[in-house]
């Protein structure tokens, strides 16, 4: 691991943008979006980072796509159509996001649509210096410094014009080669330390989710209160798509007309939603989660059951509360372990009263702007 | 990697099978390129233009990429199927998923109680005993909703030449399931079952094995093949889960005492 100083990341970036198709976070109209960059570096200028918010989408479209061609069908054969893009970067990405990519690139490990992306992606990380306003990384081990083992490169604000710059394997290597920096000493690397920790004591402290987790883990929550919390569900999939670890996908054939495909018929696969009340009705109409209560379940368990824990090496959930602010119904991840949490205690019962009049103001939800960095 | 890709298969002919099946004969174009099935292993059949669903093989291919699969007609893929021609063009992946536990089944006394279209699944795996077995231990009980529903007619005619089939009819004499007649049954039985394989609707399973686990018969020796749906039968799609796990990979058939932890309701 080689440590450096950077006068501005913006150099870095233009260097990058030489040979990587550049993607980084623009604000438009209110919100932060991940962005292609069209002019190559030009469109980047502001000699400091301009990115101060957590995108409600993370950039989990750019592997695990929305909607994608699986192959096409010519009369005769299926022939199957990989995406081939040019390699590309991701700039400045949080913790909490580099996990949920090192866990999907787990989950997709044989996928080769996913790994025909990914493996021409160069992922440069960003340390988060001051808690965003949903987010709980701490508390599930997903940040807010980036560790070195989730991105080819690491970048951290040491002061206002001075910037370090980690590179913690070959790939993130080769992409500075020629890029001239000056080498950083043991002692700031230690202050880095030092940042990420002070951040760390920052955030609130979260009780609720680690009571939340044990109450999952203890099968403490029964049925009836899984079933009080879904009446609050919509079944629109918002936490299922801004999830950044959500994998789910249905399929769906297309005829020539429909799709760009002249060659025939095309089988696509799209974005799913396990809180589908269809997602398990098979074709006899028998449906084995057709309780919501039991489909919000599931979606909790997958996050935070320590059975996926095991298969992964951590927990499904990242902590970026993103379910939370996108939920229109409430039951993103601070109120539901709130709810189920507070339960496993003793201290509160869904099963006797509304949700609504139990529910406790967490302090951390609400219109606040999703400030990190 | 995992292809979602199918191999190019040709709709050989079909037979009118019960009064919603059908047993189809299919070819794969490239027989060599697919591993062959264990008896009780599905496959994913697409219908180009109207997607794909899973089908156990009834038999496995042959040299020449023939194999059969029983469909009941029920959904968009199998009335698409129903509708095909012999010579058209279909799509076949696999195979998927876990066999039944040949291992562990060979030479014991072994009862099987099917279903419905659930026989369909344990069409390979009869056969398989019959022929491989020295002398076949195999008790079958069958139950369906008419007559007019049974499936498989030709292949029933054939095992009962050498094992004893016991049919159960919803509308019959003697009550409907496999459960009212297995006094019976098992008093048919020079030796007692010493495993039990269950393939059909999840309440007759349900009910199968809780008459034996009531009398004191082990868990770890009942299998039970269950149905999910499934859109892609490599673990990704997540629409097969129970649990932690995915019935496209780590079942579809799951041995009774596996499968309960696995089960929010009772199946
Ligand atoms: S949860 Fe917030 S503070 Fe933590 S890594 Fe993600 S963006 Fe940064
Ligand atoms: S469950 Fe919610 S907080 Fe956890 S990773 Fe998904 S969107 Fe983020
Ligand atoms: S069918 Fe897709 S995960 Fe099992």
């Amino acid at each position: 691991m080689n440590v450096y100083h950077l006068d501005s990341p913006q150099r870095l970036y233009q260097h990058l943008a030489q040979d990587y198709q550049m993607y980084h976070v623009v604000e438009s109209n209110g919100d932060s979006v991940w962005q292609k960059s069209t002019h190559n570096g030009v469109d980047y200028e502001k000699s400091d980072l301009k990115i101060n918010r957590l995108p409600l989408m993370s950039p989990k479209s750019l592997f695990f796509s929305e909607q994608e061609n699986l192959f096409y069908f010519d009369g005769e054969c299926f022939r199957e159509t990989l995406p081939q893009p040019e390699p590309f970067a991701l700039f400045a990405v949080p913790s909490c996001d580099l996990h949920a990519i090192a866990y999907q690139d787990q989950f997709f490990s044989k996928d080769p649509y996913y790994q025909a992306r990914r493996q021409q992606a160069l992922l440069v990380g960003l340390d988060c210096l001051t808690p965003c306003s949903n987010g709980f990384c701490p508390t599930v081990n997903a940040g807010p410094g980036v560790s070195p083992d989730i991105t080819d490169l690491t970048l951290h604000r040491e002061a206002t014009n001075l910037w370090m710059l980690i590179i913690n394997n070959e790939r993130g290597d080769n992409a500075i080669k020629t890029l001239a920096l000056t080498t950083a000493d043991k002692y700031s690397y230690r202050r880095r330390d030092q940042r990420i920790e002070s951040c760390k004591k920052q955030f609130k402290h979260d009780e609720a989710i680690t009571a939340g987790v044990a109450a999952i883990n203890k099968n403490a929550v029964s049925d009836a209160e899984w079933q009080a919390l879904a009446k609050r569900c919509l079944s629109c999939s918002g936490c299922t798509n801004v999830c950044p670890t959500c994998s789910c996908f249905a399929t769906r054939d297309l005829d020539t007309e429909e799709t760009d495909n002249p060659s025939g018929i095309v089988r696509q696969r799209i974005w799913d939603s396990c809180l589908y009340e269809s997602f398990q009705r098979e074709a006899s109409q028998h449906n084995p989660s057709a309780e919501a209560g039991e489909r919000v379940r599931r979606f909790w368990y997958h996050k935070f059951s320590n059975q996926f824990a095991a298969q992964f090496g951590r927990y499904g959930c990242i902590g970026c509360g993103r379910c939370e602010q996108t939920c229109p119904g409430t039951i993103g991840v601070h109120s539901v372990m709130h709810a189920i949490g507070d339960n496993s205690l003793g201290t509160n019962n869904v099963e006797k009263n509304s949700l609504g009049n139990n529910k406790k103001p967490t302090g951390i939800q609400g219109k606040q702007s999703l400030t990190y960095g | 990697m995992d292809s979602m890709t199918p191999l190019a298969a040709e709709l050989l002919h079909y037979r009118e099978d019960s009064a919603d099946t059908r047993y189809f004969k299919i070819r794969l174009i490239a027989p060599n390129k697919m591993s062959a099935p264990q008896p009780g292993q599905f496959c994913m059949l697409s219908v180009p233009g109207h997607g794909e669903a899973a089908f156990t093989f009834a038999t496995a291919p042959d040299k020449q990429g023939v194999f059969h699969i029983l469909v009941r007609a029920i959904g968009e893929l199998t009335y698409a199927l129903f509708a095909l021609k012999p010579g058209q063009r279909i799509g076949i992946r696999g195979p998927f998923g876990k066999a039944w536990p040949l291992a562990e089944i060979v030479d014991q006394q072994l009862l099987i109680i099917a279903g419905g279209c659930g026989l369909a699944p344990l069409n390979g795996l009869i056969d398989h005993l019959l022929k491989t077995h020295r002398k076949p231990q195999l008790t079958l009980v069958y139950g369906a909703r008419t007559s007019a529903h049974q499936v498989l007619n030709s292949q029933r005619q054939r095992w009962n030449k050498q094992i004893p089939i016991f049919d159960v009819l919803e509308d019959g004499p003697d009550g409907g399931t496999p459960l009212s007649i297995m006094p019976n049954v098992i008093k048919s039985m020079v030796d007692k079952p010493e495993k039990i394989l269950l393939c059909g609707p999840e309440a007759m399973m349900q009910i199968s094995a809780l008459y034996f686990l009531a009398q004191g018969f082990p868990a770890t020796s009942i299998w039970a093949a269950i149905e999910c749906r499934m859109h892609c039968a490599i673990g990704l799609c997540g629409h097969c889960y129970l649990e932690q796990q995915y019935a496209c990979t780590d079942g579809p058939i799951y041995r009774w005492d596996q499968l309960q932890p696995l089960l929010r309701r009772s199946i």
